[in-house]
């Protein structure tokens, strides 16, 4: 039973603790393991079929921790996070038909204890801002908030949790002396990694307006990105003249890039020639960082580069 | 020619001379207590720049006060944030250990704040803190300090565990709810099904329930800037029926949605402009409590309340005391001190209260004669 859990949320304290007191050793085996976790992260194969003898429940477990050494050995923000999404993904989908004393103990795991003020499902303000996806219908200004809760829906709370786990699955700390296995199979791993070699972004600093660096930034670090974000920065791109290829290549440091979805995205937005939101537009949007008074961000100019 | 820049040198110098001698003197007797004073980074400024150094770090507000006292710095802002480290370098090192959560308020002043903009920023710091803080974030007064600037504005300091983490993102969405930044009314109506069309209700928190509390007091002023229709009391009751459980078929205005777009703007000037800028940077330096601003010479007081307060009386770090300036410019006539300040011309010399001769000086108005 336990063992069960922590097989199917091995980012748990019961996750460790299941490594500890059943003294799960790093091996080939479980390594490979991590591997193929790791690769199917990549790409996207969802498992959510879980083992139910003990010996391949410890293996399984064992591999997400041999996956997690390795990401700490690599260091390699790409892969992490898209470790990270495919994780959370995982565990939400498995928390949606989870019981009711499962879910509680997520959700002190987490840190997103939804609780009950004027008979409306709430969670506190400082966990809602800090684990809300960053899309026009989570922006606080758009919720119901009150003495320091905002309303959330059922479903709304299991997508807080699931940020909650890509977050704590993303935190991977340093891992120096890696043992010689981790070593071993990291390189196996890299092997394995498609090469969407991740690009250069070869813009001259100051060239684009303090939202779209943002924007960038983010494709750089392979975080995500919302919707609003994507589109706007990809309009953006089209309409400063830059080319095709060169827009996929960038998108292509998304996590959850998907080279079909994408190119459509991408080529759908140049054919029907989106002009550019304005400035309060992308305030709406929360994307815009600064004041730089232009109305549009396609106005910035070169010379407005070191203010 | 030669003498004649020689001479402006030497003016300069004099009047920096006089105003550090006056704000060493201030300081020997100023109440300056920052809380976790040894976890904070502080910058300091002088003539030429508001920060000219920074990563300074001090163990004790002792010592922090005999820094005051002996090098008297135009300027002195503290870190909002915590460190491990604050004197390290570079940021990394320091090892943030979270921040307050600051909001500024500034208006776009001349050379004086007049009083309507005086009163505006008042009412704008009070709704942030009454309505904002207190009723939508459930912040206490206890965990909010209240300061002048110094300047144009007020700063507020907003100290509880519960937002002390927060990163730049996370304070971004709370100060784009106060500035109401973005705020859509169309989105808080939505079909809940084929026939019916949902939306706000009086119940209702943030901004939705000001939306309902706007929609209702224009029905009570001005309801046929709604609709026409709306001035006979069953149309009335129908549309504040939609108001009660959300349910806004009720009313036969086909295009309502569009119709309240002045109650939508009302609810707008509810709205606070913070400068998000400020809130959002984790490892900003902000004015210490209780110092000077170096462009006014104002003390930036920490305040137990804003009703009443008075800058140019309230907030004066020296006395009464005569000295002789030369106007660099006209100036108008200005309360100031509890009396009023006559006009002066440009290059007249007058004797003046110590306290606006500096603030003269300090905005670059006038020189000592
Ligand atoms: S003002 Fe406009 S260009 Fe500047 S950051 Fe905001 S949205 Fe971008």
């Amino acid at each position: 039973m336990e063992l069960n859990f922590a097989c199917k949320y091995p980012f748990t304290e019961e996750g460790k603790q299941a490594i500890k007191e059943n003294n799960i050793q790093i091996n080939d085996e479980i390594t490979e393991r991590g591997v193929k976790r790791i690769v199917d992260a990549l790409n996207r194969v969802q498992r959510t079929a879980n083992p139910v003898h003990i010996s391949d429940q410890l293996i399984e477990i064992g591999s997400y921790g041999a996956a997690r050494m390795m990401l700490a050995h690599l260091r390699n923000r790409y892969l992490s996070n898209k470790f990270a999404i495919a994780e959370a993904k995982k565990a939400s989908s498995l928390m949606a038909r989870e019981t009711k004393e499962n879910i509680k103990r997520l959700q002190n795991e987490l840190g997103v204890v939804p609780g009950e003020f004027e008979g409306k499902v709430v969670v506190p303000l400082e966990v809602y801002v800090k684990f809300s996806p960053r899309s026009v219908d989570y922006r606080l200004i758009n919720r119901n908030v009150k003495e320091g809760h905002v309303e959330v829906s059922r479903r709304e709370v299991l997508r807080l949790m699931e940020e909650a786990v890509k977050m704590k699955v993303e935190d991977i700390g340093l891992f120096p002396n890696a043992p010689e296995i981790v070593k071993k199979y990291s390189v196996k791993l890299m092997k394995l990694v498609p090469k969407t070699a991740p690009s250069k972004m070869s813009f001259k600093e100051g060239e684009n307006p303090p939202c779209i660096e943002k924007l960038l930034e983010t494709a750089k670090k392979h975080e995500n990105l919302g919707h609003q974000g994507r589109w706007t920065l990809a309009v953006y791109l089209i309409n400063k003249g830059v080319p095709y290829e060169k827009i996929l290549q960038i998108f292509s440091n998304f996590p959850d890039y998907d080279e079909r979805v994408a190119s459509y995205q991408i080529k759908h937005a140049i054919n029907r020639g989106y002009t550019v939101p304005s400035c309060g537009m992308l305030l709406s949007y929360g994307l815009c960082i600064a004041e730089c008074k232009i109305g549009n961000p396609l106005r910035w100019k070169t010379w407005k580069r070191k203010k | 020619m030669q003498d004649w820049e020689s001479a402006e040198v030497e003016n300069v110098e004099k009047e920096k001379v006089m105003i550090l001698k006056n704000f060493s003197d201030y300081y020997k007797n100023a109440e300056i207590e920052v809380p976790a004073v040894e976890q904070r980074e502080f910058g300091v400024g002088g003539f030429k720049k508001k920060i000219e150094s920074r990563h300074m770090g001090f163990k004790t507000n002792g010592a922090l006060k005999n820094y005051l006292v002996q090098d008297a710095p135009l300027y002195i802002s503290h870190s909002i944030a915590y460190y491990k480290f604050p004197e390290s370098t570079p940021m990394e090192r320091k090892e943030w250990m979270g921040g307050d959560l600051i909001f500024d308020l500034d208006v776009h002043a001349g050379m004086f704040l007049t009083a309507e903009e005086i009163e505006h920023v008042k009412r704008d710091a009070i709704m942030l803190v009454e309505d904002f803080l207190e009723k939508d974030f459930g912040v206490s007064k206890k965990d909010v300090t209240l300061v002048f600037s110094g300047g144009r504005g007020f700063h507020i300091h907003v100290k509880t565990p519960r937002f002390r983490y927060l990163g730049g993102d996370e304070r971004r969405e709370i100060a784009d709810y106060i500035a109401g930044a973005g705020l859509d009314y169309k989105k808080f109506f939505g079909k809940v099904d084929k026939y019916r069309m949902g939306g706000p209700k009086k119940s209702d928190w943030g901004y939705r329930g000001r939306f309902c509390r706007m929609v209702e007091k224009t029905l009570e002023e001005n309801p046929s800037s709604i609709h026409r229709g709306l001035k006979k009391p069953e149309a009335k009751e129908k549309l504040l029926g939609c108001m009660d459980d959300g349910n806004w078929s009720k009313t036969p205005i086909k295009d309502i949605i569009e119709r309240l777009e002045g109650a939508a703007k009302e609810m707008k000037l509810e709205s606070v402009d913070v400068d998000t800028g400020v809130t959002i940077d984790t490892k900003r330096l902000i004015r210490v409590p209780n110092t000077l601003h170096g462009s006014t010479g104002l003390i930036a007081k920490k305040l137990d309340k804003l009703e009443g307060f008075e800058p140019y009386r309230d907030a004066l770090a020296f006395g009464k005391e005569p000295i002789k300036i030369r106007a660099k410019q006209d100036l108008p006539e200005q309360e100031f001190a509890n009396s009023t300040m006559e006009k002066i011309e440009k290059e007249e010399e007058k004797e003046v209260p110590k306290s606006y001769g500096i603030y003269l000086i300090l905005k670059d108005a006038a020189t000592l004669s």
